[in-house]
């Protein structure tokens, strides 16, 4: 057998499929012929114009170059992959994937890479024209790299989006309903790419010897990269079966990406000197970030299924069931938050306003998971619908808590931002707590009224995980 | 031991019990014809057997492994035919079969060798290198059967194999199945042409509302379905058309209600369907349904009935379908 027979041979089949039945399609070839002309063109002018336009000029045909670039690999790749995706689930070729014994991940794994090879099929048409700018001058070499590693890590991220949504929908109203937010934000991406890279080319000159805009940029790719990962982890869990072990994977990235992030601010703060103020933003980047993510993490179905109950331990973070999402988005919580507090302890802080704060930020994030998750299971409902339902309590009650306290102090004929009917607040209450209208007696309710929504809450969870879910003997 | 064995499957999707409590086997070599009204529980029942749903309760084994608990080590011995064709339009028919060969992980000389064999057996060779989306129905199921061959499976779930197909292709598919099944495969396959299931099946199993009204042989739920007292069925027809036949129907039918022993009369048509059956206790006589069909048709023909045709008639699947289920859908 050939080296590329043998190489063919360990392809992950999805890629070969993809790659085969992507190049034979018009769009592919519509679009690589436009992308090529519309590249020549500009290569036309700019060799007719480079003299007048003096130093300056490549960084102008670089961004029209990278336009071109653009439409196709933050548009036309992540719209083709949702379109492939979604029609997998729709012509149920899907559940034939599936019974072949590839899994979700290296199904979606291949989809994934197989439009990154059209990506850099793509790209290696643009290349040339993109490297051609450096001899046009204005622009450098680590710019264009900047931009080209910045672009694929947008693309990658667009791509996972849009895979993850055409796991989302099962109904045909919503599935019409996410194809037109989907076009939407594709398009918001395709124009925020584009500007982006355009501010960066134009001011790259004086941020190359910025040390925020490095951290920016390294933050930027880190979350690009990570939450695409989040995005495949979690939509290869919601192709899985509830038998299959579909929570282990977003729950490592969640992990990974808090405690990459949390490398990153250190990171940082190192390099700002050990500035205290760093700690606290980190925090409070962190806590919103997990917030978020435990939204999804900590709402999953109660209890697991007789597999993955038969011979395990039952605290095994890694394994499905809302009580150990809620857990496991506890532990990463404390500990995050622990070990900047502990830092910002450690550098002698001395502004209890900003300790406040530390304490505060993790304290919201349990009552805003903790309170939720109780009151949806106190409404009857069938064991299903919890995730929704909690995510639903969620939202509704930030909405609620930031929005209702000011409006009742207005009423009242107080300050919006009057300290006691804005303790629990999220938005308020932080203000509160950093401006130091409010003391401690703020901070201790806090944590009585969290501590108690997840003393309730880990209950009535533990309450509904005390047997697996189907009923029949093993 | 049965290769497929269900025992006390149930799946409720909140109050709706699309499947409860349904209990049966499989051996290999068997045909299995699963019929149902639409929304009776069938393609429910198949995808929890396809590893592709999970059961609120109850025990699925293939070849004594777990459909639930071990779904990875069942895959490889179920071919599962959803009732789409679920194949790629910009694919050509090798293309398909490699691909999916490729996914179950057959390799080199051995994946090229089982697709030639799948399409030798499926007859598609000459149509290897045509796009599937130019194929007729028949085709595109036969591509879907080869593909659900590929991997050698020992138990192949067919979801409504038949429909749509023209009565060739449906002649054909019976003529694979019922060489797949001579191979040792065993078949479980679910379709709404009765007359289709009755001549391959060894065995059926009628649901409705997600319970197992029957199961077993054929020729044992015709028997059982017939009812416990001695009888005879007929058919007879009425010459005529239009207001004449129908008021000869309903005068024949009314006679006919009037007559000892004769059941269940029912009229569709110029075609009249009865039963005579004894009472239950009577022990029957050598020849008591033909006499009695004697006496029957004496007095039709004194009444001046118009029959032109008067036969015994043998109970098929369609009647023990109908008598079991009552029609009703969830």
């Amino acid at each position: 057998m050939s080296l590329a027979a043998a190489w063919s041979e360990r392809l992950n089949p999805i890629v070969v499929k993809e790659v085969r039945q992507g190049l034979r399609t018009r769009v592919f070839w519509i679009f690589f012929g436009l992308m090529l002309l519309a590249c020549l063109c500009i290569s036309l002018v700019a060799w007719a114009t480079a003299s007048e336009m003096g130093f300056d000029g490549g960084r102008t045909f670089f961004i029209a170059f990278y336009v071109c670039l653009a439409v196709v690999q933050f548009f036309i790749i992540p719209y083709t992959a949702y379109r492939s995706m979604a029609r997998e689930r729709e012509d149920e070729t899907w559940v034939l994937l599936t019974l072949t014994g590839l899994g979700p991940r290296r199904i979606l794994r291949g989809k994934l890479s197989s439009f990154i090879v059209q990506g850099l099929l793509y790209g290696s048409a643009a290349g040339p024209f993109l490297l051609f700018c450096y001899y046009l001058n204005g622009i450098d070499l680590p710019t264009i790299a900047l931009c080209v590693a910045t672009g694929a890590a947008w693309q990658l991220f667009l791509t996972s989006v849009c895979v993850c949504t055409a796991t989302l929908a099962e109904a045909r109203i919503t599935r019409a309903l996410l194809h037109f937010v989907l076009l939407g934000g594709l398009l918001w991406g395709l124009v925020s790419g584009i500007a982006s890279v355009a501010g960066f080319v134009e001011g790259a000159r004086n941020l190359f010897g910025d040390d925020t805009f490095w951290a920016v940029a390294l933050g930027t790719l880190w979350a690009l990269v990570t939450y695409a990962v989040l995005l495949f982890e979690a939509a290869a869990a919601r192709l899985s079966l509830p038998t299959e072990h579909y929570a282990r994977g977003p729950r490592i990235a969640f992990v990974a990406q808090v405690l990459g992030a949390l490398a990153l601010f250190l990171w940082g703060w190192e390099r700002s000197g050990r500035d205290v103020e760093v700690l606290v933003a980190a925090e409070i980047f962190i806590c919103l970030h997990i917030a978020f993510i435990g939204m999804f993490v900590a709402s999953d179905v109660d209890g697991m299924s007789r597999r993955h109950w038969a011979g395990s331990q039952r605290l095994n973070l890694l394994k499905p069931g809302a009580l150990r999402g809620f857990i496991m988005t506890f532990m990463v919580l404390f500990i995050v938050c622990g070990a900047l507090t502990a830092l910002w302890l450690g550098r002698h802080g001395t502004d209890d306003k900003q300790l406040r704060a530390m304490l505060a930020a993790p304290a919201f994030v349990v009552l805003y998971l903790a309170a939720p998750a109780a009151l949806a299971r106190l409404f009857d409902h069938h064991p299903s619908q919890t995730p929704v339902l909690v995510r639903v309590f969620t939202l509704g009650l930030v909405m609620l808590g930031s929005g209702v306290p000011p409006l009742v102090a207005v009423l009242l004929g107080m300050e919006p931002d009057q300290p006691f009917l804005n303790a629990l607040n999220p938005v308020v209450g932080m203000v509160n707590l950093a401006k130091d209208e409010v003391g401690w007696e703020a901070v201790m309710l806090l944590y009585g009224v969290a501590g108690g929504f997840t003393i309730l809450a880990l209950s009535m969870m533990y309450a509904r995980d005390q047997k697996p879910k189907e009923l029949a003997p093993a | 031991m049965s290769l497929l064995s269900v025992k006390g499957l149930t799946r409720h999707y909140g109050p709706l019990k699309a499947v409860d409590d349904i209990s049966f086997s499989l051996e290999e070599g068997t045909i299995l014809g699963f019929i149902g009204p639409n929304g009776a529980g069938k393609s429910t029942t198949m995808r929890i057997l396809a590893t592709l749903d999970v059961p609120t309760a109850g025990q699925v084994l293939l070849d004594g492994k777990s459909v639930v608990d071990s779904p990875d080590q069942v895959r490889p011995l179920l071919g599962y035919m959803p009732d789409r064709y679920g194949t790629y339009d910009d694919m050509t028919v090798v293309e398909f079969l490699d691909f999916f060969a490729r996914a179950y992980r057959l390799k080199g000389p051995e994946r090229k060798k089982r697709v030639d064999s799948v399409m030798e057996f499926a007859g598609l060779t000459p149509l290897a290198d045509k796009l599937t989306v130019a194929l007729s129905k028949g085709m595109k199921q036969r591509v879907a059967l080869g593909r659900t061959l590929l991997h050698d499976p020992r138990l192949l779930i067919l979801d409504e194999p038949a429909d749509g197909l023209d009565p060739r292709a449906r002649i054909e598919l019976r003529e694979l199945l019922k060489a797949l099944s001579a191979q040792g495969k065993a078949v479980l396959i679910s379709s709404h042409i009765l007359t289709e299931l009755s001549e391959i099946c060894d065995t059926c199993a009628i649901i409705e509302q997600g319970r197992l009204l029957a199961t077993g042989p054929v020729a044992e739920i015709l028997r059982g379905t017939a009812g416990a007292a001695p009888h005879h069925d007929l058919q007879l027809k009425l010459f005529g058309a239009g207001p004449a036949l129908d008021e000869a129907a309903k005068k024949t039918e009314r006679l006919l209600l009037e007559q000892p022993l004769v059941k269940n009369v029912s009229v569709e048509g110029s075609v009249i369907r009865l039963t005579i059956e004894l009472q239950a206790g009577t022990a029957p006589t050598p020849g008591w349904g033909e006499e009695a069909s004697v006496r029957l048709l004496k007095v039709l023909i004194a009444a001046d009935a118009p029959v032109c045709s008067f036969q015994a008639r043998e109970l098929d699947l369609e009647d023990a379908f109908m008598t079991v289920t009552k029609g009703k859908v969830q």
